[in-house]
């Protein structure tokens, strides 16, 4: 579909990150010119989708809020048509660095489907509520599985051409642990992890207040250890 | 059940189907979704007309008293309507995400082409392809 199509579409699912995705999308495009990025804004209130069509980003402009999952496919259904190898999920607010990509992309290399950006493959977790959390997905995830994540909740992942196929074409591919969860036990997906560090939250407010952080962890360990076992092979 | 509750629930049964109709008249109502109303109002005025007819079922069913069949049985039909209806919002839903993907993903081809020709200098041959993107986007 394009020319000088890079081998790894960087997704940027974006919902009123007015205030980071400046910095973010540029420091991509001066720094990591051998990749594409693509901002989805998802049917923002604020003033993303001005400042992505004043700095003549390439994005998706979603008209309504569709939600990160809807986000993100729309996302991957723009890669696996315009036939990226890679793809990879990268946060609008500035907390993932760019740099670890390459390193990510070298473990894809390897045959792996999914590799994950991880901050505890080589420390320890710090003890508190969000990684009890974080502890919890991961026994669901290893219970069911087999397989050990450590830091199953990260927002840092990448996914290959099959995975990729995947989320464009299915109904529940939400880019979170559960999805990860079903990806290997029904459809055989390798998982690698790679360490990364993150960055805090620079501007704007994080959607992860105590109540939303409840009701994630029980979608994800019901999703895990009941739903997924219910779905159907496609 | 004495007269009064019988002449109470006859009426109230009618006023449903009546209200039921107007809408399906007004064309408010898809017909495959009033099907299952326009059923329900029958039993309900069927119920009401003859008495003797849940009787007769809820000793067939073995309840305790005809009142709980009663319960027990639109309980039971509502219970099915509603998960019926979760299961229509979900494809609803995923109609709706599809379609704003699509639209998303068309605009963000347009623009791009819109640049490559902008990029090319050619405005001449291709203008009016630019126009008709131009007026189909408004």
């Amino acid at each position: 579909m394009r020319e000088g199509i890079q081998e790894l579409l960087i997704v940027i699912p974006a919902y009123n990150e007015a205030e980071n995705i400046e910095r973010v999308v540029n420091r991509l495009i001066t720094d990591f010119p051998q990749y594409d990025y693509l901002v989805v804004n998802d049917g923002s209130s604020d003033q993303t989708a001005e400042i992505c069509r004043r700095n003549n980003y390439n994005f998706l402009d979603l008209p309504v809020n569709l939600g990160l999952a809807g986000g993100f496919q729309a996302g991957l259904k723009y890669a696996a048509r315009c036939g990226y190898r890679y793809a990879a999920q990268f946060d609008g607010d500035g907390q993932h660095r760019p740099e670890y990509l390459a390193a990510m992309q070298a473990r894809m290399e390897e045959g792996y489907d999914i590799v994950i950006g991880s901050r505890f493959v080589g420390q320890k977790k710090p003890r508190s509520m969000r990684m009890l959390g974080s502890n919890l997905i991961e026994s669901a995830i290893r219970l069911t599985t087999g397989v050990r994540i450590k830091d199953p909740t990260s927002g840092m992942r990448m996914f290959n051409r099959m995975m990729i196929e995947e989320f464009a074409g299915g109904l529940n591919y939400g880019p979170e642990p559960d999805t990860v969860s079903y990806l290997i036990r029904r459809r055989g997906a390798r998982v690698a992890e790679v360490p990364v560090v993150m960055d805090e939250r620079l501007l704007g407010k994080s959607y992860l207040t105590p109540l939303n952080a409840a009701r994630y962890m029980i979608k994800m360990l019901v999703s895990i250890c009941l739903i997924q076992s219910f779905r159907k092979r496609r | 059940m004495t007269v009064t509750l019988r002449i109470v629930v006859i009426i109230v049964s009618v006023l449903t189907t009546a209200m039921i109709l107007r809408k399906i008249r007004n064309a408010r109502l898809q017909i495959e979704d009033s099907i299952f109303w326009i059923g329900f109002c029958a039993m309900l005025i069927l119920f009401s007309l003859f008495p003797g007819l849940p009787d007769l079922l809820s000793r067939l069913a073995g309840t305790y008293t005809t009142a709980n069949f009663i319960y027990l049985a639109v309980i039971f039909l509502l219970i099915v309507k509603l998960f019926h209806m979760t299961l229509k919002l979900s494809e609803l839903e995923t109609k709706l995400k599809t379609l704003v993907q699509e639209m998303a993903l068309e605009d963000n081809r347009r623009r791009r082409e819109e640049e490559a020709q902008a990029a090319m200098g050619q405005p001449e041959t291709e203008g009016k392809q630019g126009g008709d993107a131009q007026s189909a986007r408004m």
